[in-house]
């Protein structure tokens, strides 16, 4: 074995600057050698090797089955799950089509065709377009990456758990003629004056499946970028995973904005804080910027997983590797960022300055360039190779024909003066619904046909799959291109009927008909999903295509890959010979389970050096109580019920800490472990290495994102109301809001002190310091909330901004402290060791945007105002 | 000097340089959309010193851009070996990746600069 410590002559390929925080690093000889990847293997340890994996990796029985949380159980679930809202929402618009076909129909009444349309937007969004896309990528990204599982299983149980409960709960109001009504984008003024539950389900039962969304993205962007096999620099990623980067990524700065608006708006109605009430200094259109902050960007988060499918189908079916790697990058990047420059073109009719729509027209404009350079590279590609017309690649095919005629017309829409006449009627129905079906819907149906083999090990019906594609394919055309006339010749969007021999007449007869052709369609495709299918395929790469994916066992193994794979190609199975059989025989890393624990490798964010033997979790209840208990705590104020809300939220927390507490970050039986091929790593690490690290470093830039939005409410607040704040307000008392900054800044630095303090050893003054931290930084979430107290936040929104931020600022306290405290736990009963501190960084971590959270919350509290 | 004796430092490593150029075009756009939007609001003056300060803000922007550019274009290396495929697992691909990408990203940020400077010329009204 080559040592690569000290005096090492291959002493320069170390990454100082990855390691330096280290206890322990990566020791022996990596890239591995030519002869040890082929060093012949024995069969019979193999099979002794395979059956520990095996019973390591197995599901639990019986009914325990439901405490799973593989990556391929959990998918599979929250992916059916998604489908299974999409059809109701399917059903939704099916009725209001019916409702439409006549003019002066009494099918439904008005009110329950509000509640339709506004569901049938909500779930196909926030059910399934979203989901959707974390679900598929739940399922297939580890194999992509030839990982055993995504670092955080539990995590993603957790989040399917939840949008399993927010989904029924929101979907479930339907059955009880309570559904929310006012839309799918909620705006206010409709909204708070509703009088039913209705916004209230929808505010907190959709801010419920946010957070769950959130948890998803974050697992996936650490899934990215630490669960990659060896030798798999960023510059060989599959073009799923940039995707699934650049998404998770575009979730976390598109999501925050509407959960702060959501917490503003479920103020405004349970405690009549009036940040939508003009005749209380409120604006209704903050809620519109902060909506769309998220819901285009929402567009493209759901677009570009599709064509994250797309990609993996196209060069499968050209036989040859993708055209232009670093374009698709390059718009899939480009994408994600020009996507947030063009949320006010859903504000064009509301009055902004015209220089201030012309930014945003701009920016839709751009937009359209890097979206067809990735069109452009897929049309190369199939002209590059010698295409075979998989079914598939037949989805794809409709999906980019679809596509291009909703981008033609988002294009058309994207021009203020255009839009002032096509606003809010029937042609921008039908552009969004090209955009969708084009962007989502085809890709999606032609990934499950490509993946399905991966999936169930067996295939679906060809024969079914061209039915379902032209019936869906002719059923859409048929339905919504004669709505642009529609639309063009003046029928509004969101009325439930219309009075005759206007000129709608035919062709909303037309649309119903097409409606009812792509519900065959799609029940068609939903049927052969669910059919019985005999026995599994003979064949593991039936498309014969290049990733990793296609390595998969036959019949279906829970432990992802016998062994992780050395990667050095961007198409393995193409590129390099002999790598499944490999994999197979264990003849790559961490090929055991010796310990009975499951184990994936974690590597280096760029360049894929192996640092880590991540110990992951394994089936649980206490995520599934978790997500109950988080549900109380969002579902119960819908009710008012507001003790319970806050009991339910406490138990959420208590089962939250006991899953960290027993299952994460676990000391290690001993500090390193043989991985085979001449490697050993760390089996604990701290600090970056480690993804529970990132994963906090994400969440937080999350929070951070949903902190600055309510600080640009302030700000948006000034511009657009002549008196922010009134004159001769009553401000925060000055002093309590200094004393506040003092005590959060003392909090952190004790917490920050607490880190190398401990790792040297000096447990006890690292525990007097946590102590610190935690009393101090309590004391400064109090001097907060004293200072606003004085203030009354029902008379005018300039109160009621600073006791908003004051509340968001002291609930993010409770965190800080329950980490804290964590950390003073683990010191004390050995769960925290100097060399083991992984929980002490992750606080730290915290409480590094805490700081930032508290010190911006006292200057927009007692500095911003004095000074507007 | 061939491309993979040449030092690979951590800036070649980092995912945030290869992304910098468009966040200078995120940074560009919330400055004049929020600074026209205060201007209109405020009625700082005519609409006409509000078209040169966004211009200015945009020559600004777009030089930032082009220094971003010039090293990306450096990181990439091209006329070392002509190289634009990055396909192999060595510290010298993935450089050359990251600045490939990164130059794309930089001639994308300034296009998309341009794009949002052109309405304080076509448009640039409060009304």
């Amino acid at each position: 074995m080559t040592d690569l410590g000290e005096g090492s002559p291959r002493l320069d390929s170390r990454r100082r600057d990855l390691e330096k925080d280290q206890a322990h690093v990566a020791r022996g000889t990596y890239p591995p050698t030519e002869e040890s990847l082929t060093r012949p293997i024995d069969p019979e340890e193999a099979e002794a090797q395979a059956d520990r994996l095996r019973a390591v990796w197995d599901d639990p029985p019986g009914w325990r089955y439901w405490s799973a949380v593989n990556n391929s159980e959990v998918g599979v679930w929250y992916s059916m799950t998604a489908f299974g809202f999409m059809l109701i929402a399917g059903a939704l618009a099916l009725v209001m089509r019916l409702q439409l076909a006549v003019p002066d129909n009494e099918l439904i009444s008005a009110d329950r065709f509000n509640q339709f349309f506004t569901m049938h937007g909500s779930a196909m969004m926030f059910l399934f377009a979203v989901p959707m896309f974390e679900a598929v990528s739940i399922l297939l990204l580890p194999a992509f990456l030839g990982a055993r599982d995504m670092p955080f299983p539990r995590l993603s149980a957790y989040g399917f758990w939840a949008f399993l409960i927010g989904g029924v709960f929101v979907m479930g109001s339907l059955l009880f003629d309570a559904a929310p009504s006012s839309g799918w984008f909620m705006y206010p003024p409709l909204s708070t004056l509703d009088e039913g539950l209705g916004t209230d389900i929808w505010l907190l039962g959709l801010s419920f499946i946010e957070v769950a969304s959130i948890a998803a993205a974050v697992e996936l962007i650490v899934g990215t970028i630490k669960c990659r096999p060896p030798g798999m620099r960023i510059n060989l990623m599959p073009l799923y995973a940039w995707y699934v980067l650049v998404v998770g990524a575009m979730i976390l700065f598109a999501f925050p904005p509407l959960i702060a608006g959501d917490f503003l708006l479920e103020l405004q109605r349970s405690l009549d804080w009036p940040f939508f009430d003009p005749a209380r200094g409120g604006d209704p259109l903050l809620w519109q910027h902060l909506f769309w902050i998220f819901g285009h960007p929402e567009v493209y988060i759901v677009f570009l997983p599709s064509i994250a499918v797309a990609a993996m189908i196209v060069p499968a079916a050209a036989q040859r590797p993708m055209v232009g790697y670093n374009w698709i990058v390059l718009s899939a990047v480009g994408t994600g960022f020009l996507s947030f420059g063009l949320w006010v073109h859903h504000m064009f009719t509301t009055g902004l300055p015209s220089i201030s729509l012309g930014f945003f027209s701009a920016a839709s404009e751009a937009v359209v360039i890097p979206t067809g350079i990735q069109l452009f590279a897929f049309v190369a590609t199939l002209l590059a190779g010698r295409v075979k017309m998989i079914l598939p690649m037949l989805w794809i095919a409709g999906a980019l024909a679809i596509f291009t005629v909703g981008g033609l017309t988002g294009v058309m829409v994207a021009l203020a003066p255009f839009d002032w006449q096509a606003h809010d009627t029937y042609f921008i129905v039908a552009h969004l619904h090209y955009t969708l079906f084009g962007g989502m819907v085809f890709p999606l149906i032609g990934g499950i046909y490509f993946f399905y083999p991966f999936i169930r090990k067996r295939t679906l019906s060809e024969r079914l799959g061209r039915i379902s594609f032209w019936l869906t394919f002719t059923g859409f055309n048929i339905a919504f291109l004669p709505m642009h006339l529609t639309g063009l010749r003046g029928m509004p969007r969101r009325v439930y009927t219309y009075p005759g021999d206007v000129g709608w007449d035919t062709l909303n007869m037309i649309s119903t008909v097409g409606a009812f052709v792509v519900a065959a369609g799609i029940l068609v495709f939903a049927w052969d999903l669910v059919r019985p299918k005999g026995a599994p395929m003979s064949t593991r790469n039936p498309w014969n295509a290049g990733s990793l994916m296609w390595s998969h066992d036959i019949p279906d193994q829970f432990w992802g890959v016998r062994s992780i794979p050395y990667v050095t190609s961007r198409n393995p199975l193409w590129d390099q010979p002999g790598i499944v059989a490999r994999m197979d025989q264990g003849g790559y890393y961490l090929p055991d389970a010796r310990e009975g624990l499951r184990e994936t490798i974690v590597t280096s964010a760029i360049d894929a050096r192996p640092q880590l033997v991540a110990r992951v979790t394994g089936p649980a209840w206490c995520t599934i109580w978790a997500a109950v208990f988080t549900g109380g705590a969002f579902i119960f104020p819908t009710f008012s019920w507001y003790l319970p809300a806050l009991l339910s939220g406490i138990a959420a927390v208590a089962c939250i800490v006991w899953w960290l507490w027993t299952s994460t970050a676990l000391i290690p039986e001993r500090p390193m472990k043989d991985v085979g091929l001449g490697l050993s790593l760390p089996t604990y690490v701290s600090g970056p290495s480690a993804p529970g690290w990132w994963g906090v470093f994400i969440t937080m830039l999350g929070d951070m994102v949903a902190f600055a939005s309510l600080i640009f409410g302030m700000f948006f607040y000034w511009t657009a109301r002549p008196d922010f704040p009134p004159p001769q307000a009553e401000h925060a008392a000055g002093g309590w809001v200094v004393a506040s900054a003092l005590l959060y800044t003392a909090s952190w630095a004790a917490t920050r002190a607490a880190r190398p303090v401990q790792r040297r050893g000096r447990v006890p003054l690292a525990q007097v310091l946590l102590t610190a931290g935690a009393l101090t930084a309590t004391a400064g979430a109090a001097a907060l909330v004293l200072s606003v107290s004085g203030l009354d936040p029902t008379s005018h929104v300039y109160p009621a901004m600073l006791y908003a931020v004051a509340v968001w600022t002291a609930a993010h306290t409770v965190a800080g402290v329950v980490m804290q405290l964590y950390c003073l736990a683990g010191t004390v009963w050995g769960k925290v060791l100097p060399e083991y501190d992984a929980p002490v960084w992750n606080t730290v971590l915290f409480w590094h945007f805490m700081l930032v959270t508290a010190l911006g919350s006292a200057a927009a509290i007692g500095l911003l105002p004095r000074l507007l | 000097m061939a491309g993979r004796d040449k030092p690979d430092l951590p800036a070649h490593r980092s995912l945030f340089r290869t992304i910098l150029a468009p966040t200078v075009w995120a940074v560009h756009f919330l400055f004049v959309y929020g600074f026209s939007a205060v201007w209109c609001a405020k009625d700082w003056g005519a609409a006409g010193t509000l078209s040169w300060s966004i211009t200015a803000a945009t020559l600004l922007a777009l030089a930032l851009i082009v220094g971003l550019a010039v090293a990306m274009w450096r990181q990439w290396d091209y006329m070392d070996d002509n190289d634009y495929i990055h396909d192999l697992s060595t510290d010298e691909h993935r450089r050359e990746f990251l600045g490939h990408a990164g130059f794309m990203l930089a001639c994308l940020s300034f296009v998309a600069v341009v794009f949002s400077t052109m309405p304080a010329w076509f448009a640039g009204t409060c009304l």
